[in-house]
């Protein structure tokens, strides 16, 4: 019997909650109501997988109401690794954000010709940007689907302290940069802060590395025009280099994920770390002393130095969106330099806007490195497609290569039949 | 007239015990409404996709079995396939070990009457009480290489030599995500068998004593056979968790399964296939993530259903 | 049945042995939530050095934490049940009668476990705007109760299908119908099935996150494991914070459990068929 009882209050219960569902859903409706009655304030949503950066987002948005106090703006962003997944469910039943985030190259293109965007080739502003930024939300009929929104950047961080006390200079060459490696494991540091378990990290450090031996910027114009391949000896070598880093990579290096280099950076077991511009502001957190300098990745092949930049995510507008102008009016917000000077502050991010000055002395030097002599983040920026992307395929093919699985030459291997499989210049 | 009236009445109790014989097939139908709706409809729908070619999000025109073909046929997604399938074998056969065996053994000992039962009980639960992401992290965490707990803690018992880069390494990683899974489920089994042992009638158990059955006598010939609920249950779960294990090893190793695929499963390949990366990294086939979602489902249906007709033939044999 | 004299001992070592394993970690999750990261990185056996609850009123502060919790609690009740209700109706249909669909009607109810329910999402989503669910509670609601109900069909019919027939047939003789067996006569019988269902289900629905993702973008209507995951991205770096949101995020549930444990165990222990 007393199960009964016990079924029986649950029953109750459930029958209560049901009514309080019930009448919060109706509160809710409510409220809409309350809103609607004031009837010139058009709202938009926005979406993003940058949960972190909510607070300034608002503030962006603030400063965007001064001028147009009829539109409201709600920044909802959701779970970085389940945005792609949200997003899409959405827009294929039609829904979805008025103002989307978007993914840079591939994935976000892959949007714009699937119709889910609204081409924005009239918007004021955008003749401000560069064609390579606009190429990471540029369609394939060639109209322009999003507002670039920052330039990221890779370069190896260091230690100034550590090189000090070691008597070491920014290497200009491959070799020197190798002597360092070498002095500090002699000393007692592991050099380089790098960890396999992650593969998106093998190809952000490929993205740096490998410049320095295939020769930046005259390989990728020769790949993307389908006149060398990736099992030629450039390409291998930037591979074989990744291999050679191997002793300076810390102990244990295959375990090693995202959070564990970036601890063994901050608390000054390693040297130098190579990374992402974005990471400044979280190292500065985590370890206030932190005496905190880059340099750009010396040349093997006796070129240049160079920071490998891409951009790092655009706006677009929802094809299905009922506000469009107001969307169009945000974006637009969104290529001054009234935004970009706000963006720099805010976020601590280069503002995708060329000419924006940052007070950050650190942010600004890397700025500039980036505008001298920079390279694309080749298999992001030009082989980010495919199904498992080219990027895909490297990431899994140089962790084979770490775990001991892979020669370099069948890593390359590898990259080549898949680029072979989908991009066109390389299909002969 | 009395006739009449009679037969009337004849007519209506016949109708009412009538009610009463049909009104039992009601008794499914708010359960076939809800899941009918919400699950298989759904599910379905979206099975049609593996007939047609997909142009990244948007469906293309009607391929028939051509998904299916490459998914088998065509490089790599049919190395893939095998990898993947290879894994959620030894995820099912490790899980029917470390998870159901102990859980059993533990429901046992806990039946035999020992002290702490309910302190036991609630432990082995406990774990089962986090969601998978909390239990990803957590683990992740103390199986870290550097500063995990379990590194440091072989380190103080004098076992350094045995540390490892336990997710990074191959030949670790998916046995460690196998054994956090069953560390999580641990608890729900013993409640299983648990609930088992105490619904097999006492008087079963005495006859076996007084045929002098003892120790794995006991339980090979008495407990086994009047557990077979129990054990059909946890099978069936178990085999199709194993195959649609997802959440662990993404929470723990990313959507590629690493390293080096090492840790990829069936449902994790469909889903970087049908919603790409976890990253973003990657674009969609759409049409292949389903065609995988079918033969997947075709494969479990088979076994759970040669598997429950051969369990139920054993209990009307009993 | 015999024991030699290592029987007992053995059983208490190993017994007690494995639920330390399955302790430990969640001490060490709560523990850790008090240290600060660098602390966790130097010494992350050790207890903490200091006890504050700052990190702790720092997350609290920035969600609203009771709203999250009222939903869950909203959501997983009623969902739990529905679930019972409408599972218990269809186990016992399918384990005590024996009308010649009734295999296969368990074998349908088993499908929905067999394929990823994320495959049919989109058209999942399509059919929540076509009856005006999204961003309410009761899409949770019908997808915690349909997704809970296969796992729930599988364990009833299970274990009804254990209890013996003469009970049944004497109520039946009694000139009960169908639903007063099942209520009065079944049901009872039928506690540790029923509290496994419960609390398996309850857990289930507690703990998703992936629904509310998908169909739920307003903040006030948020369960709680969503509303943490929003935080986790701030903190990825602060693995204190880390820990304090997980412990937060799973307290709720545990300090559940041991109100409930009680009335739960004891139903366990007592048994169903003697």
């Amino acid at each position: 019997m007393k199960s009964l009882k016990a079924f029986t209050f649950i029953a109750l219960l459930a029958f209560v909650f049901i009514l309080s569902a019930c009448s919060s859903d109706s509160e809710a409706g409510g409220e809409g109501n309350g809103e609607e009655a004031s009837e010139d304030t058009i709202k938009l949503t926005m979406g993003s997988w940058r949960t972190e950066d909510k607070e300034s987002y608002q503030k962006v948005i603030d400063k965007f109401q001064e001028e147009n106090p009829n539109i409201e703006i709600e920044f909802k962003p959701s779970k970085n690794t389940e945005y792609n997944t949200i997003l899409n469910t959405a827009l294929k039943s039609g829904e979805g954000p008025d103002i989307i985030h978007l993914r840079p190259y591939a994935p976000g293109i892959e949007l714009a010709d699937n119709g889910y965007l609204e081409p924005i080739d009239d918007l004021e502003g955008l003749d401000k940007f560069p064609e390579s930024s606009l190429a990471a939300s540029k369609g394939s009929d060639g109209k322009q689907y999003g507002v670039p929104l920052n330039i990221s950047t890779t370069q190896i961080f260091y230690n100034k302290k550590i090189f000090e006390e070691l008597n070491l200079e920014e290497p200009q060459t491959w070799e020197e940069f190798m002597e360092i490696n070498k002095t500090l494991k002699e000393e007692g540091y592991t050099p380089l802060s790098l960890g396999t378990k992650e593969g998106w990290l093998l190809s952000l450090a490929h993205g740096m590395i490998g410049p320095a031996h295939y020769g930046a910027n005259e390989f990728v114009d020769n790949i993307t025009a389908g006149e060398t391949s990736f099992t030629s000896d450039k390409f291998v070598n930037s591979i074989k280099a990744m291999d050679e880093l191997k002793p300076y990579m810390p102990e244990n290096y295959e375990g090693l994920g995202m959070e564990d280099i970036r601890t063994m950076f901050f608390t000054g077991d390693s040297a130098m770390f190579p990374m992402g511009s974005w990471e400044i502001e979280v190292l500065r957190e985590m370890n206030p002393d932190l005496e905190l300098d880059f340099f750009p990745m010396p040349s093997a092949v006796g070129k240049e130095p160079t920071v490998t930049t891409w951009v790092d995510g655009s706006y677009a507008i929802n094809a299905n969106s009922e506000n469009k102008e107001a969307a169009k009016k945000f974006l637009q917000f969104m290529t001054t330099e009234e935004f970009g000077t706000m963006f720099t502050e805010e976020f601590k991010m280069i503002s995708a806007i060329p000419g924006i000055e940052s007070e950050d002395q650190l942010v600004n030097d890397l700025g500039k490195a980036a505008d001298e002599n920079s390279t694309p983040y080749m298999v992001l920026v030009h082989f980010a497609g495919g199904n498992p992307s080219t990027k895909t395929t490297i990431e899994t093919e140089l962790q084979g290569m770490y775990l001991g699985e892979r020669t370099p030459e069948q890593v390359a291997e590898a990259v080549q039949k898949n680029a072979e499989s989908w991009y066109k210049p390389l299909q002969k | 007239m009395q006739l009449a009236t009679d037969s009337a009445k004849e007519v209506k109790k016949q109708k009412k015990r009538n009610w009463k014989r049909w009104s039992i097939h009601l008794f499914p139908i708010p359960a076939l409404i809800i899941y009918g709706l919400f699950v298989v409809y759904p599910l379905f729908a979206a099975l049609t996709y593996s007939f047609f070619d997909w142009n990244g999000m948007v469906r293309g025109d009607f391929v028939g079995l051509k998904n299916f073909k490459d998914l088998f046929t065509l490089e790599p997604f049919s190395g893939y396939f095998w990898n993947a399938f290879g894994h959620n074998i030894l995820y099912f056969v490790l899980q029917m070990i470390f998870q159901n065996g102990l859980a059993f053994a533990l429901a046992y000992i806990i039946f035999k009457k020992i002290r702490g039962a309910e302190f036991l009980k609630i432990s082995y639960f406990l774990p089962r009480l986090l969601s998978v992401i909390v239990v990803g992290f957590l683990w992740k965490l103390i199986l870290n290489p550097n500063y995990g707990a379990l590194n440091v803690l072989l380190e103080k018992i004098g076992l350094g030599h045995l540390q490892e880069a336990w997710l990074g390494d191959p030949d670790t990683a998916l046995i460690a995500i196998i054994l956090v899974n069953s560390w999580y489920g641990l608890g729900f089994g013993v409640l299983i068998f648990l609930a088992g042992f105490q619904s097999i009638p006492k008087e079963l158990m005495e006859a076996g004593k007084l045929d002098g059955a003892t120790g794995l006598a006991m339980v090979r010939k008495i407990l086994i056979p009047l557990m077979i609920p129990s054990i059909m249950i946890m099978t069936v779960l178990t085999f199709i968790q194993s195959f649609e294990a997802f959440e662990l090893v993404y929470a723990m190793q990313g959507s590629q399964g690493e390293p080096y695929h090492s840790t990829d499963t069936l449902a994790v390949y469909f889903y970087r296939l049908a919603f790409g990366g976890s990253t973003g990294g990657s674009t969609t086939a759409v049409g292949l993530g389903s065609a995988l979602a079918v033969v997947l489902f075709l494969f479990i249906s088979i076994f759970t259903g040669l598997y429950l007709k051969y369990m139920q033939k054993k209990q009307v044999d009993m | 049945m015999k024991h030699t004299f290592w029987t007992k001992p053995f059983y208490y070592v190993f017994a007690f042995f494995i639920a330390s394993i399955s302790l430990y970690p969640i001490l060490l999750m709560i523990l850790s939530s008090f240290k600060s990261s660098a602390e966790i990185f130097t010494s992350p056996l050790a207890f903490p050095k200091s006890f504050t609850l700052e990190t702790y009123k720092n997350l609290l502060d920035q969600i609203p934490f009771m709203q999250y919790f009222l939903n869950s609690t909203i959501v997983s009740v009623v969902s739990v049940s529905l679930i019972l209700i409408t599972s218990s109706l269809a186990a016992f249909y399918i384990a005590r009668f024996t009308f010649y669909w009734n295999n296969m009607l368990f074998f349908f109810f088993l499908m929905g476990m067999m394929l990823p329910i994320k495959l049919g999402i989109v058209p999942l989503f399509i059919l929540m705007k076509d009856l005006n669910l999204l961003n309410t509670l009761w899409a949770l609601i019908f997808m915690y109760t349909a997704t809970g109900i296969p796992i729930s069909v599988l364990i009833l019919t299970g274990f009804f299908r254990t209890m013996p027939h003469e009970l049944e047939e004497a109520a039946r003789i009694d000139g009960a119908g169908n639903l007063r067996i099942l209520w009065n006569v079944v049901l009872p019988l039928m506690r540790p099935a029923l509290g496994t269902v419960m609390i398996l289900q309850f857990i289930q629905s507690w703990n998703d996150f992936f629904f509310p993702l998908v169909f739920i973008t307003d903040e006030m209507k948020k369960t709680i494991p969503v509303g943490m995951l929003s935080l986790f991205g701030q903190y990825s770096a602060d693995w204190g914070a880390l820990f304090a949101g997980l412990t937060l995020a799973s307290l709720p549930m545990i300090v559940l459990f041991f109100i409930a444990s009680k009335q739960f165990m004891e139903g366990l222990t007592q048994g169903a068929i003697k």
